[in-house]
Formats: C-alpha cells, sequence, structure tokens
C-alpha cells in the first residue's frame, strides 16, 4: 500500500508536469497548425529565466512564476512575428524546419548566455522536504507541481468553454478565414496564442527548475515525451492530452517501480499500442482544442 | 537533435594567444616552422557539453604552457576542436574531417564509449593515432584494439577493479545497483560484480537491478524499488545531470538514511560536485578518473594552480585527461622527432610520460594507460570551491587495478 500510494503520487506530479509541456504544443497546433519543435526550447528557456532570477538576481522563487513566463511570451510574440508568420500558408514541413531551426538556435544561445555547466534552483523553504503517506515518503515540492498541473487543467478548461477569448481560439482553429470574416483579428489571435503556449511552456519550465537539474537541451527530452503524450491523446484534442498525460504518468511512475527492466521500452509501448488500435489518438479525430 | 556548435568552424588559433603571452613574458618561444597541429574531438552541445568544455580548458592550458616553453620540436602548436555531438557518426565525419582538410597529425578526445567504440575502427585508414581522453569502455582498448589508438584516462575496467576493492573492504554483502541503461551502466554492473566475486566468492549481486533511461530526469520510482529490495550496497554510474537528478530526489526520499553503502562510479566529477554542493550527502564514496587533491607531485600542483586561477574551479578528470594527452603527444614526437604519424605511433606504444596524475606508461600490448581511479568518502565542504571534500581518499596504482593484456582480449 505503501508504495502504491508514493508511485500514484509521483505518477501523478509527472504526469501533469507532462500535461503542462504537451497541452502548450497542442494549442499551438490547433490554432496555427504548426507543429512546434521549439516547444521544449521555451520550456528550457523558463527554468533557465528562473535561475537566473533565483540565484544570480538573488531574488526569492515565487516572483519566477510571473517574471519567467512573461519574458517567454515576449520571447515568443518576437518569433511570430519575425519569422512563424511566415510560413501558415505554407506546408506543415516548413514549419516544422523553421521551428526545429529555432530549436537549435536556442540551445546555442542557451550555451551561450549560461554556460555549460549543470545549475540546480533550490525549491522556496515552504516546499521543501517530505511527508510520509500510507508509511512511504514523498516530496511535499510533488504536491506543488501536482497542484500546478490541476490549476493549469481548469484554467485552460474554462478559457476554452466559458470565455470570448476561448471562443475566438476555438474559432481560429476550426476555420481561420470565416473567422477572419466575421471580424476576428486572425493574425493577432495566431500572435496571442503563440506567445500564449509559449508561455505555459514556460510555467512548466519554472515549476520544473526546483526539481531538475538545468543543463542546456534539457528541452529536447521533455519535447519527445510530449509528443508521445499528444499521440497516445490525439493531436488537438486537450481532454485527450490529458488523458495521454496521465496514461504516460501511470507508465513512468508504476513502469520503473515494479518492471524497472523494461521500463525504458514502455512508453514506446504504450504509444504504438494506441496508433494501431486507435490512429486518431484516444480522444482524437473531433479538433476540439 | 543536436546543434553543430558554432566553436566548431572557428579554428582556435591558441598558437596566436600563446606567442603573444609568450612575448609578453620575454620567454623561449615556439616559432620556427610548420606549426604542430592537433585534432580534438569533445561534445560541444547539448546536454553533456560541460565535459567538451572542460576538455579544452584543460587542452588550451597545455598548449599554451608549451608554446611558452618552446613548443613541440622547436614548433608552435595549434588545435582545431570538432563537436561530436554525442554521435559515432558525427565523430567520424569530424575525424576525417580534421585529417584531410584540416591536415592535423595527430587526434584525441571522445567523451562518450558509444562515440569510441564506433569511431576506434576507423582510425586506421585515417593513418593517425588517436589518445582517448575520456571514453571509457573497455572495448577500445580489449576487442577493438588497433595499432592508431591509445588512451590515457581510466577506464571501466580499472574504475571498477578499484571498486571492487574498496566494495571488499566493508560490511556489505548484497550489492544491487542504478545505473543508466546503455552500455556503460550494464558494463560498469558487469565488471563490478566479476570483481567482487573474485576477490569475496560469498557476495551476492541481486537479481533486482534499475538502469532508467539516460536522462530520465524523475529517478523516484527507480529509488523506491532499490529501497524496497533492502540491499546492503548501492553502486551508481548515473552521470552528469542525471547523477545531480538522482542525489537531489534520493535525499528527498531518505535513501541515504538507510545504512547501506552507496558507491557512485563517477560521482566525484566536479561539475556534479559544484551543481549539488551540500546535497551531496557525507559518507558515501565517490569515484572519478582523476581527483586534483589526490596526486602529490609537481606537475600536478603547478596543474590544479594554473587550472584554477585561469578557469576559476579546480580541474575535473576531463580537463586532465585533455592536458595530459598533449603532453604526451609532446613527449611521443620529441622522442620520434617527427609528427609522421607512423613514427609517432611507435614512439607512443611502450612510452612513459610525466602526467599531473604521476608517470604513465601506454602498455604495449593493448595501448592502455596505467592509471588509477581515486575512490574517496565525502566528508565536510571544501568552502573554497563550494563542493564536497573525499577523505579518506584512496588512489589506486594502475598497475594494480589494470587488467592483463591477455584478459582484455586485445591483439594488436
Amino acid at each position: 500500500m505503501e508504495s502504491f500510494a508514493a508511485s500514484l503520487l509521483n505518477s501523478l506530479d509527472i504526469a501533469l508536469l507532462l500535461f503542462v509541456i504537451a497541452v502548450g504544443l497542442n494549442i499551438v497546433f490547433g490554432v496555427l497548425n504548426v507543429i512546434n519543435f521549439a516547444h521544449g526550447a521555451l520550456y528550457m528557456l523558463g527554468a533557465y529565466f528562473t535561475f537566473t532570477i533565483v540565484n544570480i538576481w538573488g531574488l526569492p522563487y515565487w516572483p519566477s512564476l510571473i517574471i519567467a513566463p512573461l519574458a517567454v511570451a515576449a520571447v515568443a510574440i518576437v518569433i511570430e512575428r519575425v519569422m512563424l508568420r511566415y510560413v501558415y500558408d505554407r506546408h506543415i514541413t516548413d514549419s516544422l524546419l523553421l521551428t526545429f531551426a529555432l530549436l537549435l538556435i536556442i540551445d546555442d544561445l542557451v550555451l551561450m548566455i549560461w554556460g555549460p555547466g549543470i545549475q540546480v534552483v533550490e525549491p522556496p523553504a515552504l516546499l521543501k522536504g517530505t511527508f510520509t503517506v500510507f508509511g512511504g515518503r514523498y516530496p511535499v515540492y510533488g504536491l506543488f507541481v501536482i497542484f500546478m498541473g490541476l490549476v493549469m487543467v481548469w484554467g485552460l478548461w474554462a478559457l476554452f468553454t466559458k470565455t470570448r477569448a476561448g471562443r475566438i481560439m476555438r474559432a481560429a482553429s476550426i476555420d481561420r478565414d470565416m473567422a477572419q470574416t466575421v471580424g476576428i483579428n486572425v493574425p493577432m489571435v495566431l500572435t496571442g496564442v503563440f506567445a500564449f503556449g509559449a508561455w505555459i511552456a514556460a510555467i512548466g519550465g519554472v515549476v520544473a527548475a526546483p526539481m531538475r537539474a538545468i543543463g542546456p537541451a534539457m528541452g529536447d527530452k521533455i519535447i519527445i515525451e510530449s509528443f508521445i503524450v499528444v499521440v497516445i491523446g490525439g493531436l488537438g484534442s486537450f481532454p485527450g492530452t490529458f488523458l495521454g498525460a496521465i496514461v504516460l504518468g501511470l507508465i513512468h511512475g508504476f513502469g520503473g517501480r515494479y518492471l524497472p527492466d523494461i521500463s525504458l521500452v514502455l512508453p514506446y509501448l504504450g504509444m504504438a499500442l494506441v496508433l494501431l488500435l486507435r490512429p486518431q489518438g484516444l480522444m482524437g479525430g473531433r479538433g476540439s482544442a | 537533435m543536436r546543434t553543430p556548435s558554432i566553436r566548431s568552424r572557428i579554428v582556435r588559433s591558441a598558437f596566436a594567444i600563446a606567442a603573444a603571452a609568450g612575448l609578453a613574458a620575454g620567454t623561449a618561444q615556439a616559432q620556427e616552422g610548420e606549426p604542430v597541429r592537433l585534432g580534438a574531438i569533445y561534445i560541444m552541445s547539448g546536454t553533456a557539453s560541460v565535459y567538451g568544455q572542460f576538455a579544452e580548458q584543460g587542452l588550451e592550458l597545455a598548449i599554451e604552457e608549451i608554446n611558452d616553453a618552446g613548443g613541440i620540436l622547436g614548433r608552435p602548436v595549434e588545435y582545431e576542436l570538432q563537436d561530436s555531438q554525442l554521435k559515432a557518426d558525427v565523430a567520424i565525419q569530424a575525424a576525417r574531417k580534421l585529417v584531410y582538410q584540416d591536415g592535423v597529425h595527430a587526434l584525441m578526445g571522445i567523451d562518450s564509449s558509444g562515440v569510441a567504440a564506433g569511431l576506434v575502427p576507423t582510425i586506421p585508414e585515417l593513418n593517425r593515432s588517436l589518445i582517448i581522453t575520456h571514453a571509457a569502455t573497455p572495448d577500445v582498448t580489449g576487442k577493438l584494439c588497433n595499432r592508431n589508438t591509445f588512451r590515457i584516462s581510466v577506464n571501466i575496467n580499472q574504475n571498477m577493479k578499484g571498486a571492487a576493492m574498496v566494495a571488499a573492504e566493508t560490511d556489505a554483502k548484497r550489492w544491487t545497483t542504478i545505473g543508466p541503461d546503455y552500455a556503460f551502466g550494464h558494463q560498469s554492473w558487469e565488471f563490478f560484480g566479476n570483481y567482487l566475486k573474485e576477490i569475496d566468492s560469498s557476495v551476492e549481486l541481486m537479481d533486482q537491478t534499475a538502469f532508467p533511461r539516460f536522462g530520465n530526469e524523475d529517478f523516484t520510482p527507480f529509488i523506491n524499488s532499490v529501497m524496497d529490495s533492502d540491499p546492503d550496497g548501492v553502486l551508481i554510474s548515473l552521470w552528469g545531470g542525471d547523477l545531480v537528478n538522482f542525489v537531489r530526489q534520493a535525499n528527498n526520499l531518505g535513501f541515504f538514511d538507510k545504512g547501506f553503502e552507496v558507491m557512485m562510479t563517477v560521482g566525484a566529477a566536479t561539475e556534479v560536485l559544484s551543481a549539488l554542493g551540500k546535497d551531496m550527502p557525507e559518507g558515501v564514496w565517490l569515484s572519478t578518473r582523476y581527483w586534483f587533491g589526490a596526486h602529490d607531485n609537481p606537475m600536478n600542483e603547478r596543474f590544479v594552480e594554473a587550472y584554477a586561477s585561469k578557469y576559476g574551479n579546480p580541474p575535473s578528470y576531463n580537463a586532465e585527461g585533455a592536458y595530459a594527452a598533449v603532453y604526451a603527444y609532446k613527449a611521443a614526437m620529441e622522442k620520434a622527432g617527427s609528427t609522421d604519424a607512423d613514427k609517432v605511433i611507435d614512439a607512443l606504444s611502450g612510452l612513459t610520460v610525466m602526467t599531473p596524475m604521476g608517470e604513465v606508461t601506454f602498455r604495449e600490448g593493448d595501448h592502455q594507460a596505467t592509471v588509477g581511479p581515486t575512490w574517496g568518502r565525502t566528508a565536510g565542504m571544501n568552502e573554497k570551491y563550494g563542493i564536497r571534500n573525499l577523505d579518506p581518499a584512496r588512489t589506486f596504482d594502475g598497475r594494480d587495478v589494470t587488467p592483463s593484456v591477455a584478459e582484455t582480449g586485445c591483439k594488436m
């Protein structure tokens, strides 16, 4: 029981961090029709900005939750205005190439600015330490990750279903031309959505910073996992992203614990199964981002 | 997914810098004749690029010193650096470019076992020597060995032989491992187990082991699984950012309070120690291929002082490996009286050279240098550098931990 409870909590914190990364990827795809390879790099920027704010400027951790994502969103606006908007009308492979180039550029910029060393950000005092759950130890910080993940799930769901901004985004994703015709400023929406996706990725980076070692190309790993989440859940589906993240989190949390020898292939096995049985993903096919 | 680093395209003319420094100091300068060109291949991009940076610093420092003191054969020394991107095919291309396009006289570098195993068989066709300064797979001085390839750094055999000797002196009888799920993690466990069994046949090597994916980031499930299996001792071969993540998460879960022996096979890497600071617990065994405080000789003293004052941190093993390789080339080329590859290879084989680790010899049979690891127990903090001290630290003599040539499987 003790190991089950700890594994479940651990699966949840892995899953919700993955959700936060993957959902931004999915929103950008849904509205812009761009598969953003550089999404992981934006997550990495969020973590590095946190490092600068906490370790170099000496500020507490909390303000970085506000400052870092806004800074990354600003970077994203520049990227969208200067580069991305010119490939919307082209074949999707062009945007793939462009965002892949962006990933390489951001990776090398990070190396030049922060150097290649491994960096560590301490969690705030409030979130340090562990507590006991059914006899097993579990880090307090993991609860914070779960909390932040759930806030994002709820916030995004409310945004898409209850607000005008969310309806505009959905309209732009379903039919861009029609949205333009009914008076929506589509170019502005596209810039906003790309910045919004980056902002979410950066929140993931800020939340990950105190529990994951920060290093160059740290976004490369998580982007691959996020693609798995999106494939399992269904490209363009918001509930699918959540479900995909939970599935992958459970695979990691329980697979590593009970089947450590084959834990390496489990995520891919899960993805292959879904592709075989439901190629559009568990919740895919309705384009409901 | 890795970027060709901008660095790789820049010819680093260390000669120019060194010559300027030499002029200012008014010392003997290397300026006669065609420069001696060294080609280096290290990981300069991606998650592990800190290793490439350390190597470049060691390389740069050695070349500066040598140029200040008159160069090699009276000729100035230059180097050209290429990014391996931690991929064998990229490293092979880089080696070809260095030899055919840049005309380097000799090759050095290589950070990963996988890259080394892919590259080494292609070196003879390039007709150059290669000194490996980091990659630890036994194969490149074992079943894949060839006349052109040498290694100046500690390999898995040597490190695990030392590990087994340390482990045998503890009370731990049941051992398990947590290591990265590729050759390095599996071979470390295999060699450790074999050597430990040789010393003490009563030890139990547990079936329940954990090999998380390289770059896994969340090791919590694996840590819990090992803690549940209740071992006496755990061998950990995670490295770099993985090891930093592991130690922080293991601290949270009380892994280090369970009373079992913990041995980290690359734990005393300076980049890991400085990232972790006090988070690295006291009382665990850490190994490194070179520990700056463990070698009592004038060359080491000079190296540590020059490195620390130039780069602000004590030299890591990768800096030492690159530094030592440049001095090995100097010794070999001066013994051969030439930079001709055939003559340099003949000179390197069996050569004894002074390095910060003391005198080491490239064995004629497999071209592995007789070097040994340092295993030490973590103690209080070294406040100057913000890293844990090793006390006691035990440095193994290369001759005690290097298997015989027959055992390596090398046939020249």
